[in-house]
């Protein structure tokens, strides 16, 4: 018979799961970004590919890497990883193509090299809408590892299978509501560094448009 | 690549793979058996769950775009619905006494999902309707409910629809994990190829749920297009 | 002092001319003003000064020597640079704004501190209050006034102007025209000014180049020389029907040679000095007379409407 899940265990292999995979995502589809970024085919492409990746459902990438990859941590973590890279891919693209054309113009017309327009103004403006991707992301690959699971990822959805095999309420709400309270949290968290990340100047900005 | 550098290094694939990958005798066996109503479980389990959430959505759109005092209470509730990942909801619906597994839990969880994007996009899409506009329509002699509905709603339907896109291919998706809790649809196709080491019933499944996903989207958004002529008429 | 030679510009693929050989000069602390109907290529003639677009053809000499000498980033550091649209960066503070390119050139921190308060003065607001607010919070006059220090900041010889008080109304235009003009004769730089507004080129320029469709170089010269003897109908039409008022607007009677009235100047209109001929002649024609009586410090002259039409015919070329 299998032994009572270790909750501590499930807890850190979700969170280890979620954390790496969005850490991965990130430094794929950032430098995409970043490449495509003066291309329009180059990011209609990374728009495309994105709402097209936003669309596939969750469970099926993880289920469709298990016949090729087997079972495990390891196949979890690809999956999650391809589901977190939509979302960011595509913000990025579109924050880096919204910073506004006279103001690109103005800087490159005032001397400021091409690096130095990306790092200091680029980037700059369009992190609010890069970060909010990355926090779509952050929530999304969270709840989605829940379903790790299934294909022997471990997880905090280990207990709720664990409980609604054995009929087991405690273990299945325990579960669930740890589930739940993790993503509540990564939703507010993001929140709050998503705030921290938007320069001044566009706050004042944003609360005038208002 | 050229059409025959293609074609070869297809077949190199496909016979790189486990032979036993995709047994497409075992598809053409069970297509009508199993195939076919695992799509229109997931397709009634969808819509159902969409048409649902339409009904609760919109007049709770337009009831809180006038009272925006309720704006904020109404979209932390839904937001944080939206928050709790799907298995952790089915296990709390389960968990409730009354509540058996099966579609019931499913499709509730669904609807709750979809409210939140369903809301916003319907307070959004009333926004963006011209206050001059409303104002004419009003000196005109309509009443508030005429301009609701011959005004209001059909200028709001982009983004409305919008809203009803991203809720649907959410929807289609989360629909497959309801597979485990016995409310059929695709995901049982998947979690029994799991379960069975059958790879054929999971790639069958998982690459038609996501199909379906993304043919709504297409469909959805061509329709999105569709209603905003104007905006289709300034490009060219 | 900036020197066009025979530049031309076409993009690959198209066979009409953007810019079409361009020859032309602008003496140093002067300002040229490029002017004409949209299509003409002013904008990208002005751009191609400090190589934010290149020619296809010709050179531009900057102080004798051709503006490629130096990576275009370097040129770009040298040379104002401010465009109607303004383009604050809207992360930054007005002063990190105005400050952008002093810390390219790596001055240190309380020479750039002190030389953006300078600035913020000069273009009329205070320091203490708008240095440490940011473009969302300023109209846009204010936002216009913080472009134009922001283009002056690294105190360079020449600046490019393109259409830099197009974006507020025509009232606070004409203050910023005159402010403009005020600190300009105070520090002489060398400016292409690019507008699409006969009146603004009239008013601001020492010298006009008026650019026909396709990038053709129609007329260049004083604003005077231009609406006395315009070269062509598309100048003659372009500069207006009533060039010879506008002309009469470029002096103000207090400049005038004129008698001093032998008495009988009851009910005659009364004319300030500072106002210009053009304005006079409205004045004289609103009493119903033929005279009108300038007060110019201290001194009464009188001023007929015969002695107006003499001006307005001196300096033309006889043209039949």
């Amino acid at each position: 018979m299998l032994e009572r899940p270790d909750f501590t265990e499930l807890f850190i292999t979700h969170i280890e799961l979620s954390v790496v995979a969005l850490l991965i995502a990130i430094a794929i589809a950032l430098p995409v970004a970043l490449a495509i970024r003066n291309t329009p085919l180059g990011a209609a492409l990374a728009i495309n590919v994105g709402n097209i990746g936003r669309a596939v459902p969750s469970l099926a990438i993880l289920a469709l890497c298990q016949p090729f990859l087997g079972f495990g941590f390891d196949t979890a973590l690809v999956a999650l990883t391809a589901l977190a890279i939509p979302p960011i891919l595509i913000n990025a693209s579109t924050g880096l193509r919204e910073v506004s054309r006279e103001v690109i113009d103005a800087a490159r017309g005032m001397g400021l090299s091409g690096s130095q327009i990306l790092t200091g103004i680029q980037m700059p403006i369009a992190a609010p809408v890069i970060f909010a991707g990355i926090r779509t992301s952050a929530v999304q690959v969270v709840a989605s590892a829940t379903l790790a699971t299934f294909i022997g990822g471990g997880g905090l959805g280990d207990l709720i299978v664990e409980g609604t095999q054995l009929n087991d309420t405690t273990l299945l709400l325990a579960g669930s509501l740890s589930v739940a309270v993790l993503a509540i949290i990564t939703e507010v968290g993001f929140g709050a560094l998503e705030r921290g990340m938007t320069p001044k100047g566009l706050k004042v900005a944003q609360k005038r448009a208002r | 690549m050229g059409k025959v550098g293609t074609l070869a290094l297809l077949q190199d694939i496909s016979s790189i793979e486990d032979p036993r990958l995709i047994e497409w005798d075992w598809i053409r066996e069970n297509f009508w058996e199993d195939i076919v109503p695992a799509i229109q479980g997931h397709i009634y389990l969808s819509f159902v769950s969409v048409a649902i959430a339409l009904a609760i959505s919109l007049p709770t759109g337009v009831m809180v775009s006038r009272y925006r005092k309720a704006y904020a209470p109404v979209t932390f509730v839904t937001g944080l619905l939206y928050s709790i990942p799907s298995l952790a909801l089915f296990g709390i619906l389960i968990s409730i006494p009354g509540i058996t597994i099966g579609p019931t839990p499913v499709i509730i969880a669904l609807v709750a999902y979809s409210l939140l994007i369903m809301i916003r996009n319907t307070v959004a899409g009333l926004d963006t309707v011209p206050a001059e506009t409303i104002d004419a329509a009003r000196g005109m002699g309509l009443t508030n409910r005429q301009i609701l509905f011959k005004v209001e709603l059909p200028l709001a339907l982009p983004v409305i629809v919008a809203g009803i896109r991203i809720a649907t291919v959410t929807i289609i998706g989360i629909a497959t994990i309801g597979a485990y809790i016995a409310a059929g649809g695709l995901g049982k196709m998947i979690f029994d190829g799991i379960n069975t080491s059958f790879p054929t019933m999971i790639i069958t499944g998982a690459v038609l749920a996501t199909a379906l996903a993304v043919l709504a989207d297409l469909l959805l958004l061509a329709l999105e297009r569709r209603l905003r002529p104007w905006a289709r008429r300034r490009k060219s | 002092m900036i020197e066009f030679k025979g530049v031309s510009k076409t993009y690959p693929g198209s066979d009409t001319s953007v810019v079409n050989d361009l020859s032309f000069r602008v003496p140093e602390g002067e300002i040229c003003v490029l002017v004409g109907p949209s299509g003409c290529g002013k904008t990208t003639t002005m751009r191609m000064v400090n190589r934010l677009i290149e020619p296809t053809d010709g050179e531009i000499l900057i102080d004798g020597g051709p503006n490629t000498t130096m990576s275009g980033t370097q040129l770009r550091r040298k040379i104002g640079y401010a465009i109607q649209q303004i383009g604050l960066f809207p992360h930054r503070t007005i002063a990190e704004n105005i400050a952008t390119v002093p810390s390219l050139l790596n001055w240190d921190k309380g020479r750039i501190r002190s030389r953006v308060d300078e600035l913020l003065e000069l273009v009329g607001l205070d320091p203490n209050d708008y240095r440490s607010r940011y473009p969302a919070e300023l109209s846009g006059g204010q936002q216009q006034r913080v472009g134009v220090a922001r283009a002056m900041a690294a105190d360079p010889p020449i600046m490019l102007m393109d259409e830099p008080f197009g974006a507020v109304d025509p009232i606070t235009r004409e203050r910023l025209q005159d402010e403009f003009l005020n600190i300009q004769q105070n520090i002489k730089k060398t400016i292409v000014f690019v507008t699409h507004d006969i009146d603004e080129a009239i008013k601001i320029g020492d010298k006009i180049a008026i650019l026909k469709q396709g990038g053709f170089l129609a007329q260049y010269d004083t604003p005077e020389n231009i609406l006395a003897n315009p070269n062509s109908e598309f100048v003659a039409s372009f500069v207006g029907n009533d060039r010879i008022l506008k002309r009469l607007s470029l002096t103000r009677v207090g400049d005038l040679q004129l008698e001093p009235p032998n008495g009988g100047t009851e009910g005659l209109p009364r004319i300030d000095g500072r106002l210009t001929v053009r304005d006079a002649l409205s004045e004289i024609l609103g009493s119903g007379g033929t005279k009108g009586v300038v007060e110019d410090n201290g001194e009464r002259r009188l001023l007929t409407i015969e002695a107006i039409e003499k001006l307005s015919r001196a300096g033309n070329a006889s043209r039949g």
